[in-house]
């Protein structure tokens, strides 16, 4: 295979809840013109595209090929990805392919979402209908919370049975989960690009009402309009095209069972067990020739749609042990001049337009490792190696994705 | 960069309508269980290679990839693998009365289903406890023949 690097990013110039004043693809052109703004490059380099969203969140379907002209992708190979919350990051891993298997030299990758457009607890609910009706069919009263099969309040609910396992397993403290909240909202306030832009702190987050013991209100993301596009190129085309480079040195996902929501078949599964994050990541540090993740990752970018999930992916992705993430939170050791850098961005957690957001795990390392992020949250230290993380389906779909200053490989 | 939001676009409502799409529902282990449950029982499907018991049963082991159609009988008593404290519904309008519901391992199963405890204040919940479900008075074959779970 082929070393592939991403060469540019292009992102909307805001994330926030309502694009009132651009319509679905005039938004996400805005994201691939600064992606050719950034690259110097046009149209005519780029020789095909992937593109990626979630289905029926804002009630259309096909948007690519309807966009394509605002795309740019006229008479180019053009595919679309759709894998859940982790859409972003199987888009630009799609892109990865494409380019390191040698059938092409130069692919742009777009990702967005445009919530304000539609609802996504519809979108979700499309998700587990089938489930649903069963479950209604034969008896089950969903939300009226009574005998077996209740649904526990919406993705927060399923959420909140995860979080309490993990507080359970790692010996964290709820405390922990409105720390974590407290310091990625914090790095927000600093990044541009991030939807819930406010300097945060754990009084702010305790705040907030519960919405399901042990997850409150300011423990869950947003939902936002924004678009973010990538452009990975081969070694040969980064010597040609680029100024700055962030190497793609290991890929991975894998699915388990369904971890919430499968009653039909018999759930197996605890939703804080999450094998397919040890699965992914393994895979990846192997590609990327990386033998301990906890000495030779300098950042993370962790894919939460909840406060208390950055923590749980720190110890899942093997970069502390089981039981130590909420100790780092504590030591400092998470902040952006800490050891081991988390979610600088402020995460999902404090900007979600879902296509893109398991995008904006890489893009974030990628612009860290390149020395260009614009804002205030440019980690100091110097970046070698970073983990940028994507979760989503069923609890139970996991993408990893490596990155470099310098192409590294191992056995994998 | 400096960005100004320009003048709103018009929008217009719509809706689509999905009431013509059709679901089966009595697959895989369903109509066991529920049909069992008629009887105050709770049934599952066992694998006969690596012995999971699933409840509801699949029609073949997610394990070993093999058709399985064993059926063995469950307790009604089992241990509480998470929980949550619903405060908000679904649309995040507060409660009025908080619902413990928690994923319990049946006794005799390997899989977790979602139950709702009552009787007991929810700040004493804890993983790891053990919980006893209680049927209604008439079961009808559905999943509301378990009325509620309690501690035990």
């Amino acid at each position: 295979m082929r070393n592939v690097g991403i060469i540019g990013v292009g992102y909307t110039p805001v994330f926030v809840s309502k694009r009132k004043d651009v319509n679905i693809p005039e938004m996400i052109s805005e994201a691939v013109d600064a992606a050719f703004r950034n690259t110097k490059l046009t149209p005519d380099d780029i020789d095909a595209i992937t593109f990626g969203n979630m289905q029926t969140f804002e009630g259309v379907n096909m948007p690519h090929l309807w966009a394509a002209d605002h795309m740019r992708a006229l008479d180019k190979p053009y595919m679309r990805i759709a894998t859940g919350g982790t859409t972003g990051m199987s888009t630009l891993h799609s892109a990865y392919y494409h380019v390191a298997s040698g059938l092409h030299d130069v692919v742009m990758a777009i990702t967005w979402e445009k919530q304000s457009e539609g609802d996504s607890q519809v979108g979700l609910s499309g998700i587990v209908m089938p489930e649903a009706m069963v479950m209604v069919q034969h008896g089950m009263d969903l939300f009226g919370g009574k005998g077996m099969g209740a649904m526990g309040g919406g993705s927060t609910g399923a959420a909140a049975y995860q979080a309490m396992s993990y507080l359970h397993h790692s010996g964290a403290d709820p405390e922990h989960i409105d720390k974590m909240a407290a310091l990625e909202r914090s790095n927000a306030a600093l990044n541009p690009y991030a939807h819930l832009r406010k300097k945060t702190t754990v009084a702010d987050i305790q705040a907030t009402p519960f919405v399901s013991w042990p997850l409150r209100f300011g423990h869950t993301c947003p939902t936002s309009d924004g678009a973010t596009v990538a452009i990975v190129a081969s070694e040969e085309m980064v010597e040609k095209l680029a100024d700055s480079v962030a190497w793609i040195n290991g890929v991975g996902c894998a699915t388990s069972d369904p971890a919430t929501v499968n009653f039909i078949e018999g759930q197996i599964t605890d939703p804080a067990e999450q094998e397919p994050a040890r699965m992914a990541s393994s895979k990846a540090y192997a590609m990327a020739g990386i033998k301990d993740p906890s000495k030779e990752i300098d950042m993370a970018e962790m894919y939460n749609g909840f406060a208390h999930q950055s923590l749980m992916w720190l110890e899942k992705l093997g970069l502390c042990k089981e039981g130590e993430a909420h100790k780092m939170l504590d030591a400092g050791a998470l902040n952006i001049d800490g050891e081991l850098p988390t979610n600088a961005s402020g995460g999902v957690f404090s900007t979600n337009a879902i296509g893109a957001s398991a995008m904006n795990r890489p893009t974030e390392c990628a612009l860290q490792i390149m020395r260009k992020i614009e804002g205030g949250h440019q980690i100091p230290k110097k970046i070698k190696n970073a983990v940028s993380h994507g979760w989503g389906g069923m609890f139970q779909y996991v993408t990893v994705t490596v990155l470099g200053d310098e192409p590294r490989h191992g056995q994998g | 960069m400096t960005f100004e939001m320009g003048e709103e676009t018009r929008e217009v409502q719509g809706t689509w309508d999905i009431s013509t799409y059709k679901y089966l529902i009595d697959g895989a282990g369903m109509k066991l269980l529920v049909d069992s449950m008629k009887e105050k029982k709770i049934r599952g499907i066992k694998c006969p290679q690596c012995e999971t018991v699933y409840v509801p049963g699949p029609t073949f082991c997610r394990k070993c990839y093999i058709d399985i159609d064993e059926v063995v009988e469950i307790g009604e008593t089992g241990v509480v693998m998470s929980y949550a404290v619903e405060m908000a519904d679904v649309r995040g309008n507060p409660l009025e009365e908080f619902r413990l519901t928690a994923m319990i391992k049946l006794d005799g199963a390997d899989t977790w289903i979602i139950g709702t405890i009552s009787g007991m204040d929810w700040h004493d919940a804890r993983i790891g406890m053990r919980v006893k479900a209680f049927w209604v008075d008439e079961p009808v074959g559905s999943l509301a023949d378990i009325d509620r779970f309690e501690a035990i």
